[in-house]
């Protein structure tokens, strides 16, 4: 069964140096590299116990793995038996004799019983009533999706919009070009709330869509920040060209036109938030959002 | 008990049986007789041809995870509690942030070798998707799926899915920017299922994005659940596999009713383990050399804000990619709606996986082979499948590229949304032209050959001895065999 | 006497003048600038500018050919971001302005960007000290404000239409006063009180880091995620992984020299059963 090339010993063919030769070499080359793995493996240990650095510790980390490996492929490749041998293949199925036999026998259990369908059916049926019944604590894993997904915060409207760190805005507050994100106040943590104010230059032809027309202050306009599309948070304006384009798929809206969207993947505008100003100056909103904000889902439109 | 002897000059005074290894294997045996069992194991055969080994790359790839994320687990905190940052790295000093990802700097700043330990842990997870790509490429063109391989293609297609789940899982854990953008996308995607989404949704999550719990969730499912089912589904798989005993190419000596190749022991369990070793060194080598997911440059995910240039990754780059390729068309009607992502984040995807399931199934369907098969083909030796594998890989291929578009456009200067228009139509026709210049290419080096290919009806079946030594070649009788 | 009170009352109006004025010259918007520097500015203004922005900074709006936007509103830190970066003077105004090695001396740019201040009421340029910025602060407005462009590690980003964000790999604190506040192409304009000067100070000092971060991990492949770290696993990690596997499953020379002197072919018989 075997031809190992013991080093130091002839081949049966007689004195051939050359196989022998470089047997013993790689021998060495094999030993060499378990060597090498155990200086590795010290360096790693002297590495990390002066306060570890990633690289060396991946280097060296790889190199005692490395040299473990190398070693072992080194003796397997050229020192183990690598002759081929044929192992044949029996059939996978089994005898008939062999299945009627299973059959038999598992048949005997049921011999003694007059009628098997009844016991089955309503064993049957009591393992599913326990299977629906065991999925029941699914429900608790969340609430009913309600009316949350169809309105954010600025139901509560009239109501401030405040930036980040809670301050209210004035319209002078936000430059000509300007853009920031604001949230109704006192609800700065709601992920569905988070609002674009965008001032835009008169020359940009701003189209307010029907019924919004007083849905801005001072060239101010506000859409909702979440992209309709799976609710990225729409961070990119190009001011020059008056549009907003979502990072994650390149959904584009236009802000002139009440951000409807002209490339990508989105198919619905972002909606818009009516702004007006309260008796500080400060911008308000009158309402909550023109439509259910960011992606779709299947009753959106009831 | 000879083959357990170590090689070497026998002692001249005491016999190998008293040596520590003897007597432990006789102790064993003596209380659960594994001395026929492992003789057996011992003399399997195994054919050696590289391409059989890219299986075990994504096995070593998976211990490595599980020995580097056990380590992970010792440090992490899967909790979305805030915190303020007083760690060591000082562009986040005094910054809000949630556990998780705070407890993810401490391991990377902060843990001696916690940083090469996530990084490991994260370089073998992308290879170990890339090793299940190859492999699951090799075992579709050279047939090995085919009778009685069906199983074990169904569960190698389940290992890819729970594969990638995982991946995902795990690098949302850790509450960064750029993975909890992947998390919203993933909310929005189950939003989208007509019917339920809604419910899916909040179930998933425990109500609207983000929501406390998702985290924690995702942590339980990430560490426990899914490596459980993988080290069950891989263990059937390999159960599998010495069952039926591997396929191998044709060639001298090989046959449908034999398998030739290496014995297990020594050889074969020797270059086994050095790849496991040269696996786990690559991995050592990338996890310290090469910085992957820099958390620290993200920052703290906030559901306001995201990055240019933000991508899943590279597994789940064919689904981001086919987002983006995806025209703004939506079904609405009475109120209802069908929404954009359904489409390419749940339609695309469940018919791809079902495609893949039902691959054998379908090609012995269409070639009427409904016989075993244990020698493998040569892919030009069998052009439509062939043609249509490589067909079906551009398709994907475009869909990475799609996810890849605005970082092409910012690296090339090229207009992102004429990349997009370009990604439309190439998914289109891309695969149709690579599939037609495959199906030629591969009739041409069979021609070379002078080896025919196979026509619609395959067989290569050699009559093989069934039980109470009948013999029967069915397959002869439904078309002619061919020459091997 | 009325003598006396007559020269006092001619004299008194003039020492108010002559010590006024200096006060009233420093004490005015920096904008102004000196004269002298306003006239250089206009000099080297009509010869390299205002071919495309107009003989006064209003623009020349053409079908096609040499044509500009209008620069009256540009201020200081338009006109300093565009010609410190080599934005601009631009080749041809079909050209996208890309940063270039800067056209003008550091004092021709002074005295050009007075003279452009000087047009209208643009913004001003900020002072910006990155060593009274707040680092971690800083950082988090810019991933606040910048990110959705500039990328988070700055690297830039792709726009509409072939357009881009740049890589901030070479902004200068000044430049990043500058562009902030003037809102430079497609970049929107962060006024004053959405980013305080305290808050540049750090958003600058941020940028700054940003150009050389701390790479704990080793080769940063470009900080921008999973593109660059899924290139390396396919084009590096799996064909050296291939590569191992290739050298495992060859077979060894030695052993083919052995073969070939024993010149058999045949496989032998398996022994041992299969299960």
């Amino acid at each position: 069964m075997t031809d190992l090339v013991e080093p130091g010993v002839a081949g049966p063919d007689g004195a051939d140096p050359g196989p022998q030769e470089r047997g013993r070499r790689v021998e060495l080359a094999s030993a060499g590299c378990f060597v090498v793995a155990t200086l590795a493996a010290l360096a790693l240990a002297v590495v990390y116990w002066q306060g570890g650095q990633p690289q060396a510790e991946g280097v060296l980390l790889a190199l005692t793995l490395g040299g473990i490996g190398t070693g072992i492929v080194l003796w397997a490749k050229h020192f183990m038996p690598t002759d081929e041998v044929a192992e044949d293949r029996h059939p996978l199925e089994s005898s008939e004799e062999e299945i009627a036999e299973f059959a038999a026998d598992f048949e005997a259990g049921q011999s003694t019983l007059a009628s098997r369908r009844i016991l089955l059916a309503t064993a049957g049926g009591a393992c599913a009533a326990l299977g629906v019944a065991l999925v029941f604590p699914v429900r608790s894993l969340g609430p009913r999706p309600g009316r949350g997904l169809k309105e954010t915060p600025y139901k509560n409207a009239p109501i401030r919009v405040v930036v980040e760190s809670g301050d209210p805005v004035r319209p002078a507050d936000l430059e000509i070009d300007g853009f920031i994100t604001v949230w109704p106040e006192g609800y700065t943590d709601a992920a569905d709330a988070s609002t674009l104010l965008i001032h835009f230059r008169r020359d940009q032809d701003f189209q307010p869509r029907p019924g919004r027309e007083d849905w801005t202050v001072d060239d101010i306009v506000a859409y909702s920040k979440l992209c309709t599309h799976v609710g990225c948070p729409v961070g990119l304006y190009q001011a020059q060209l008056g549009l907003l384009l979502c990072p994650c798929h390149q959904s584009t809206f236009d802000v002139m036109q009440g951000a409807r969207p002209v490339f990508g993947p989105a198919a619905r505008a972002l909606p818009q938030l009516p702004l007006a100003q309260d008796d500080d100056g400060f911008i308000i909103a009158t309402g909550d959002f023109s439509a259910p904000v960011g992606p779709g889902f299947w009753d959106r439109g009831r | 008990m000879s083959e357990l002897a170590t090689p070497g000059p026998p002692k001249r005074r005491r016999g190998p049986e008293h040596l520590l290894t003897h007597r432990l294997a006789r102790w064993v045996d003596s209380r659960l007789g594994t001395a026929k069992l492992a003789r057996t194991a011992l003399n399997k055969v195994f054919p050696d041809h590289w391409s059989f080994m890219l299986g075990e790359l994504g096995l070593y790839c998976f211990i490595v995870l599980v020995l580097t994320g056990v380590y992970l687990t010792f440090f992490f905190s899967p909790s979305l509690n805030t915190v303020i940052y007083q760690g060591s790295y000082g562009p986040l000093r005094g910054v809000e942030m949630s556990e998780a990802y705070r407890s993810a700097l401490e391991l990377s700043f902060d843990v001696r070798a916690g940083l090469v330990m996530r990084q490991i842990h994260h370089w073998a997870a992308l290879l170990f998707l890339a090793s299940l790509g190859v492999h699951l490429a090799r075992v579709f063109f050279t047939g090995a799926f085919r009778r009685p391989r069906e199983l074990n293609w169904i569960i190698g297609c389940t290992l890819l899915i729970l594969a990638m789940l995982n991946g995902l899982f795990g690098y949302s854990l850790l509450d960064d920017q750029l993975s909890g953008t992947g998390l919203r996308i993933v909310y929005s995607i189950t939003l989208s299922v007509p019917l339920v989404g809604t419910w899916l949704a909040s179930l998933l999550f425990g109500g609207e994005f983000p929501g406390p719990d998702i985290i924690s969730r995702l942590y339980v499912i990430h560490i426990l659940l899914v490596p459980a089912v993988i080290t069950i589904l891989l263990t059937a798989h390999l159960a599998i596999l010495v069952r039926q005993k591997h396929t191998h190419f044709p060639g001298p000596g090989r046959r449908d009713d034999n398998v030739v190749g290496e014995r297990m022991w020594p050889t074969y369990a020797a270059k086994a383990l050095g790849l496991f070793f040269l696996t786990s060194a690559l991995l050592a080598f990338l996890g310290g050399v090469f910085q992957i997911n820099p958390i620290w440059i993200y920052g703290p995910f906030d559901p306001a804000e995201v990055s240019a240039a933000s991508q899943p990754d590279w597994y789940m780059g064919w689904l981001d990619g086919a987002l983006r390729i995806m025209p703004g068309w939506e079904i609405r009607a009475f109120g209802f709606e069908i929404p954009n992502p359904f489409f390419p984040g749940v339609l695309l995807a469940g018919l791809t996986f079902t495609l893949l399931y039902a691959w054998p199934f379908l090609e012995a369907r269409v070639t009427r082979d409904h016989a075993e098969h244990h020698l493998l083909d040569r892919p030009r030796q069998r052009p439509v499948r062939t043609a249509l594998g490589m067909a079906t890989i551009a398709f994907y291929t475009v869909l990475f590229l799609g996810g890849a578009a605005d970082v092409l456009g910012a690296t090339f200067g090229l207009s992102v949304n004429a990349i997009l228009w370009t990604f439309r139509f190439l998914c289109l026709l891309a695969p149709p032209v690579v599939g037609v210049v495959t199906y030629k290419l591969c009739k041409e080096m069979s021609a070379r050959d002078g080896v025919p290919t196979a026509s619609r009806v395959t067989v290569r079946e050699i009559p093989r001895r069934l039980r109470h030594g009948e013999e029967r070649d069915e397959a002869e009788r439904e078309s002619p065999a061919l020459r091997s | 006497m009325i003598g006396r009170l007559h020269r006092w009352l001619v004299a008194a109006p003039v020492l108010v003048t002559a010590l006024a004025t200096p006060l009233a010259v420093a004490a005015a918007p920096r904008q102004e600038g000196g004269d002298g520097q306003i006239a250089e500015g206009r000099e080297l203004y009509l010869t390299g500018c205002s071919s495309c922005h107009g003989q006064d900074g209003k623009g020349i709006d053409a079908p096609s050919g040499e044509r500009g936007p209008s620069i009256v509103d540009a201020g200081e830190a338009g006109a300093y971001y565009y010609l410190s970066t080599g934005r601009m003077p631009l080749a041809s105004s079909e050209e996208q302005p890309t940063r270039k090695e800067p056209a003008y001396t550091p004092d021709q740019i002074d005295a050009l960007v007075a003279y452009v201040a000087s047009l209208g009421d643009g913004p001003a340029l900020p002072d910006v000290d990155v060593r009274q910025g707040d680092l971690a602060a800083g950082g988090e407005i810019f991933r606040a404000n910048c990110q959705a462009c500039h990328s988070a590690s700055g690297s830039g980003g792709a726009l509409s239409y072939g357009r881009a964000a740049p890589r901030l790999s070479d902004a200068t604190p000044k430049q990043v006063g500058a562009a902030v506040r003037s809102g430079p192409g497609q970049m929107p304009v962060f006024g004053p009180e959405v980013i305080s000067d305290e808050e540049l100070d750090g958003l600058a000092r941020y940028v700054e880091y940003l150009q050389h971060p701390e790479d704990p991990g080793g080769i940063p492949i470009g900080r921008t995620g999973p593109i660059p770290e899924g290139f390396v696993a396919w084009l590096i990690a799996l064909p050296a992984l291939l590569a191992l596997v290739a050298w495992i499953g060859t077979r060894s020379p030695i052993r083919q020299a052995r073969a070939a002197a024993e010149a058999d072919t045949e496989p032998a018989a398996a022994g041992g059963e299969d299960d």
